[in-house]
């Protein structure tokens, strides 16, 4: 016989030292919290949400005076309402994928759905970073062919911008915006690849390696 | 109602808690590390328990939730320091004659298959434990013709270990 074969006898016959846990010891052990991967995804994911979402409401109320008088009111309440849809259907898809996770799936099966549910959010950011980009570009543009009647705007609801004299305000003012939003991705891109890398490393190793052997 | 569950649940882990251990030792490195994934692992079998509907062995949902469980769900603690304090596994003789190669070849394939990565380790381990290769396909999500081919691609490994 094959030494593999006896091993394998050997290793179903003999018994190896373990501790004998009595059922008095597991009882306290079904009351405990469990710290699994997918606790933690979903609390971030939550969290990241939530996040998103909320940033919309943060606007302070002197940026809303300035887009009405700018003549941007209808443009972004209708951008802002196709932003909520797009957010429930994230919504959707994410709690879709996250009741998929179960534990007695197969292996394979459950790396992908937890790996499904992470993506969903993922994109969620990506899409959020992509449309800020977007507006951001866009309304600056507008700003741009309209500079006469945005320094005026600024002069009225600020006193700092009122200080700076018109013909460098383009210039401050572009250049701040450029600054302050290649900063924010910068962040946001480090903040995901620590948060996700960390989590998921493993898992991806995992994923692949099964992956590998189908190939 | 939940009384009766948990009773049947606990008298039922207890009875087969050798599965769980072995897995545990298989996948960490020391006593403290062994005794948090066993406390997952009841965990997430308790959660998965009432939709268990016995239409397979308790025994065979237990390899999967549990090595699911080792293999994906459970956070090793990063604090820990990394410690190799039960490399040394001792397996308890009960027939009065035994064989002193075997047992240091029992030692040495256990080394080399907790060497291996975390998908390979599984299918060591559920043939180790003469799980069927349907079953063996089934838990890890495979085909069973991959799980054979893969399983033979190991075997030579640790007969190469076994007889260098």
């Amino acid at each position: 016989m094959d030494e593999l074969e006896v091993l394998k006898r050997e290793w179903q016959t003999r018994d190896q030292e373990f501790p004998k846990l009595s059922s008095r010891e597991i009882y306290p052990m079904l009351l405990r919290k469990s710290s699994s991967l997918v606790k933690w995804i979903f609390y971030i994911s939550i969290a990241e949400l939530v996040l998103w979402t909320s940033l919309a409401f943060v606007a302070p109320e002197s940026s809303k005076q300035i887009n009405e008088a700018m003549g941007l009111k209808t443009t972004l309440l209708v951008v802002s309402i196709i932003g909520y849809v797009i957010t429930f259907i994230f919504i959707y898809l994410f709690y879709k994928n996250y009741r998929s996770i179960k534990v007695t799936d197969s292996i394979k099966n459950l790396m992908g759905n937890i790996l499904r549910t992470r993506k969903t959010v993922r994109y969620f950011v990506f899409y959020n970073i992509g449309a800020a980009i977007l507006l951001l570009t866009f309304t600056n543009i507008y700003y741009y062919s309209k500079k006469e009647t945005l320094y005026a705007t600024f002069a009225k609801y600020s006193e700092d911008y009122a200080a700076i004299p018109p013909e460098s305000f383009t210039t401050v003012f572009f250049t701040a915006q450029i600054i302050v939003g290649v900063l924010l991705v910068v962040l946001l891109v480090i903040f995901y690849r620590l948060v996700y890398g960390i989590l998921l490393r493993r898992l991806k190793r995992n994923y692949k390696e099964l992956k590998k052997i189908e190939v | 109602m939940t009384k009766e569950l948990e009773h049947s649940f606990v008298a039922q882990l207890e009875e087969n808690q050798n599965i769980v251990h072995k897995i545990c030792r298989l996948y960490t490195n020391d006593g403290e590390a062994h005794n948090d994934l066993f406390q997952e692992i009841t965990i997430q079998l308790w959660k998965a328990y009432p939709k268990f509907r016995g239409d397979s062995k308790f025994s065979t949902w237990m390899y999967r939730v549990a090595l699911n469980t080792a293999i994906t769900l459970y956070r090793k603690s990063k604090r820990r320091v990394q410690t190799q304090d039960y490399e040394g596994v001792s397996f308890k003789i009960t027939a009065e004659a035994y064989d002193d190669t075997v047992e240091e070849q029992l030692k040495l394939m256990y080394k080399a298959v907790k060497n291996l990565n975390d998908i390979d380790k599984a299918l060591v381990f559920l043939y180790l434990e003469d799980k069927s290769y349907r079953e063996i396909a089934e838990t890890l999500g495979i085909s069973e013709v991959n799980a054979r081919v893969k399983m033979n691609r190991i075997k030579d490994k640790l007969r190469k270990i076994l007889n260098p």
